[in-house]
């Protein structure tokens, strides 16, 4: 990629301000550090420009100028992103959506919601509550996440065992294609015409096209939700009883897993009443109508018993809930309190293999002298193993980079997939051929191509990159630009 | 009709390859002809391989492929341009890999769904997806056609249940997409791709799907009206309410009388704990009187699949079908316009919806002259569109279709449908000229 002479840039920057206005570009490096990475910082790239825009039209005239510059762009939201996909090629444009965060139009009687892309998922819901309505996938980053971004992912969270991920709550968008046509995919209405087109777009990151509108479902909230917790003093007892509950012909709302160093660490930050010293617990809710609720939660408890629980508890009222959900929410976080970083991993595995899985990644981590926290969605197979390291000590990240590629090569080994929820982005683009073969990845590339024929919107994502999947890319530890002026410090 | 030598060519190593006990010519086409067109030839290879052998050959000789699965939606689309070869999947019809555990399965494309189904009912889970014609309708042509039931209210349609796919492309290679895990965002949702994409983007040989357990109850419940008005405005009181049906159907008289109702209903699905579809029912048993609802009463469990089809059962012989999506509050209206647009050309229609979901089936009943049919058809499709929706004619003599196009208008989004189909099928090998924006 050819840089930007200082005459081609500014004489740029002036047209882009003069499609989003002058506030609307930012082009100084130190403005600029802020969008180099996302939520996993081991990869970083900095943008010639990062771009504002309030509108579809805004969107679609700063893509044709992309194009015409022959420069990369990216679309971004609020960078919780966890795969490095919303990081710019070197160069070229960030297009951030964070100023088109308008709900447009709810419909309760159709139970569907009109949307910016730059909307924080968890605002759709507050929005919409008051009426008694909600939206349903609940990413963990929900209060800062944005409904663009969760197009981009198809992101998931605790209640899609239940509910269903992003996909299945989208009915249409309308969209900034690649050459800067603005198309609608999909619509209002439940049937859409000719291919799924809007099932595709959900989940492309970003390689597609940018989304300005989104038409997302809107659930009823249930009338009544039970919240258990089970406490056991074996991993293996927790995951029996995952498949305790689902062979009993339940399907709760979500089930998830938490560690006994997660849970320390959570009970350290935030004293959310987990027991320190249970080996793990589960997180189990359902919810839906106030009749035969009660005989579903015994039916949980029954099963978490006979799978050898010590204790099993259902949160009393609204608050005792929350508490419990503060701790799985607030996990992430928690961790900082016992170590100065940690990698997210995620992978998706059939529940069947559940404990055999969870026995491999603890060896595997152990044996790169490194620790993990498990908390995960684990009534869905989907695992988050959280590989706990130093980043400052030299080597160890590149220990933790490789315990996570084994860790997805056994999630691709017992059928499962190396990403539930997180995309593929950066990080996990040499790992595809762990799942997929040539012939899969060239049908999709030209799938690629049908929306994407220049390949300069978010080019270098999805596909591997290597020959060799041995070798994976992010770059070894450096201090963060930000960090070396002493104007923030890791912990 | 491919050139007789080199069709001679290919019948010879269609042969060679699966056996001729496998390869149909002659009069053995007749239950294959497609809209008038008999296909030059009908194969059923017996393993992915042979797909991947077929397309190669009829690729390499310049001659279509027509996915067939059990036939129930290949009405559906413009005739066949040519014959072509048509590729039957029945000998594909295992269930490859069931793990209750997990709560899926991997089954061949050539599979029913009634198979399939009772190869899961004996382990206490389900597919959940009921459209009509399960016995004849396999797994590939479901995903082809998109097909659903009325159950789809709550459990949703094929794109909401597909997990993995695997395909024998046009240029005759083996794609896996998705997988056998029930969430995964690695790589493109290739599955959503072949959803409803009438075989003209790749042959599904096997498929991978979410299942639910089987509940302990279920139960169907329907009430009648006197005027489809206050019979849309029960199902949209239901919809808004508290109560978690799994079906909400609309049925005109017409549509009921088969199934034995006595005027324009509603009918409910509810299934769970027993105490939870007893409860249910009464509620909407209350509900429906309230709003001006007869006698609410409970259906026989085969009244289930019949709901799928209602409308176009209504009559022996229909003149044609038509569906239409539009938004749900707006099904009752639509039905009522639909019905009076009919009847001011003196013909007399059948309307179905799963209303809670927007999706309406209307059928015309009679021979008329085309034009009278395709006049109403046409003010159904403008109906629809007026109200956001669009309308697909699912079924109707060649005459009718040569003026009521199949499918809608796509605007500008069949632009990006026909760059797919060229960067996926260059060569418009499979299933040309039947689908939408000329696909």
């Amino acid at each position: 990629m050819a840089t930007l002479t200082a005459d081609r840039k500014s004489a740029l920057r002036r047209e882009l301000e003069s499609i989003v206005g002058r506030g609307g570009v930012l082009s100084e490096p130190d403005e600029l550090l802020v969008y180099e990475s996302d939520g996993l910082t081991l990869f970083r790239a900095l943008a010639d420009f990062v771009v504002f825009p309030t509108c579809v039209e805004h969107v679609a005239a700063l893509v044709r100028v992309a194009q015409r510059e022959a420069l990369p762009f990216v679309a971004r939201g609020a960078g919780t992103g966890l795969s490095g996909g919303c990081l710019p090629a070197e160069g070229g444009l960030v297009i951030s959506l964070m100023r088109m965060n308008r709900v447009l139009e709810v419909d309760y009687d159709n139970q569907f919601a009109v949307v910016e892309p730059g909307l924080v998922n968890l605002h759709l819901s507050w929005a919409v509550g008051p009426q008694g309505f909600y939206y349903a996938p609940d990413p963990s980053s929900q209060q800062a996440c944005t409904i663009g971004g969760n197009i981009a992912n198809n992101s998931g969270g605790p209640h899609t065992l239940k509910y269903g991920v992003t996909v299945n709550h989208v009915l249409g968008l309308e969209v900034v294609m690649p050459d800067g046509e603005i198309v609608w995919l999909g619509g209002k209405t439940r049937d859409g015409l000719g291919y799924d087109l809007a099932g595709v777009f959900v989940g492309s990151e970003g390689t597609f096209g940018i989304a300005t509108k989104i038409v997302v479902r809107i659930l009823r909230k249930p009338q009544a939700v039970k919240t258990v917790l089970a406490v056991f003093d074996q991993i293996a007892q927790a995951s029996a009883a995952v498949s305790a509950i689902i062979a009993r012909g339940l399907v709760p709302a979500a089930v998830e897993m938490i560690d006994q160093l997660t849970i320390q660490a959570v009970e350290d930050a935030f004293g959310c009443g987990y027991p320190r010293d249970a080996a793990a617990a589960l997180l189990i809710e359902v919810d839906g109508l106030r009749e035969g609720l009660d005989a579903q939660a015994d039916r949980i408890v029954a099963a978490c018993r006979e799978s050898g629980a010590r204790e099993v508890r259902t949160a009393a009222d609204e608050a005792e809930r929350q508490l419990l959900w503060k701790g799985r929410k607030s996990a992430f976080g928690a961790y900082g309190r016992i170590s100065p970083a940690y990698m997210v991993m995620d992978g998706v595995i059939p529940r069947t293999k559940l404990p055999y899985v969870l026995e491999r990644v603890n060896e595997i981590v152990t044996a790169h002298g490194l620790r993990v926290g498990n908390v995960f969605h684990a009534g869905d197979g989907n695992l988050h193993p959280n590989i706990l390291y130093d980043p400052r000590k030299p080597g160890e990240e590149a220990r933790v980079v490789a315990a996570g590629a084994e860790i997805m090569k056994v999630c691709a080994e017992v059928g499962g997939s190396i990403s539930g929820e997180h995309g593929i982005g950066l990080e996990k683009s040499d790992f595809m051929p762990f799942i997929f073969s040539a012939a899969d990845l060239a049908f999709m590339q030209r799938l690629k191509t049908a929306f994407n024929p220049t390949g300069l919107c978010n080019p270098g994502k999805v596909f591997p990159t290597k020959k060799s999947c041995g070798e994976t890319g992010p770059v070894a530890y450096r201090p963060h630009p930000i960090e070396e002026r002493g104007l923030a410090q890791r912990f | 009709m491919a050139g007789p030598s080199k069709l001679d060519a290919l019948l010879d190593r269609l042969r060679a390859t699966l056996g001729a006990a496998h390869v149909l010519t002659g009069a053995d086409r007749s239950p294959f002809v497609i809209e008038g067109r008999t296909p030059d030839v009908v194969v059923f290879p017996g393993s992915a391989d042979d797909v991947v052998a077929v397309v190669q050959q009829a690729g390499a000789a310049g001659i279509p492929v027509l996915p067939w699965g059990g036939g129930t939606a290949a009405a559906v689309g413009p005739a066949p341009s040519r014959g072509g070869v048509v590729l039957g999947l029945k000998r594909l019809a295992r269930v490859v890999e069931h793990e209750p555990g997990d709560l899926t399965v991997t089954a061949e494309a050539g599979l029913t769904l009634d198979a399939l189904q009772s190869a899961l009912r004996a382990r206490g889970q389900w597919l959940s997806l009921d459209p009509p014609d399960a016995a004849r309708a396999t797994l590939g042509g479901l995903i082809a056609a998109n097909a659903s039931g009325p159950r789809r209210h709550l459990y949703g349609t094929v794109r909401d249940l597909l997990i993995g796919v695997t395909v024998v492309t046009a240029d005759g290679t083996v794609v896996h997409g998705g997988g056998k895990v029930v969430k995964n965002v690695a790589g493109y949702d290739l599955p959503k791709l072949f959803v409803g994409s009438y075989g003209t983007l790749g042959i599904v040989v096997s498929a991978t799907f979410k299942l639910r357990p089987l509940p302990e109850d279920e139960r169907l419940v329907a009430v009648t009206f006197e005027r489809l008005k206050d019979c849309g405005a029960a199902a949209r009181t239901v919809l808004a309410g508290d109560l978690i049906p799994t079906a909400i159907e609309i049925l005109d008289a017409a549509a009921g009388a088969p199934l034995g109702l006595g005027g324009v209903s509603l009918v409910v699905g509810f299934d769970g704990l027993r105490e939870q579809v007893e409860a249910q029912a009464s509620a909407l048993a209350a509900l429906a009187a309230s709003l001006g609802g007869r006698q609410a009463t409970t259906l026989a469990p085969a009244a289930w699949a019949r709901l799928a089809a209602a409308a176009r059962e209504a009559f022996a012989s229909p003149a044609a079908v038509m569906s239409l999506s539009v938004l749900p509050t707006t099904v009752s209206d639509m039905m009522e316009q639909g019905m009076e647009a009919a009847r001011r050309r003196g013909l007399a229609s059948a309307w179905a919806a799963h209303a809670g979901v927007g999706a309406v089936t209307a059928a015309l009943a009679a021979e008329r002259e085309a034009s009278t049919v395709a006049a109403v058809l046409a003010e159904w499709r403008a109906m629809a569109r007026a109200a956001g929706g669009h309308a697909t004619l699912v079924w109707a003599p060649l005459a009718v279709k040569s003026e009521v196009p199949v499918w809608d208008d796509a605007g500008a989004a069949g632009r990006i449908m026909q760059r797919i189909k060229a960067q996926l099928d260059p060569n418009n090998v499979l299933n040309p000229g039947r689908f939408i924006a000329g696909i």
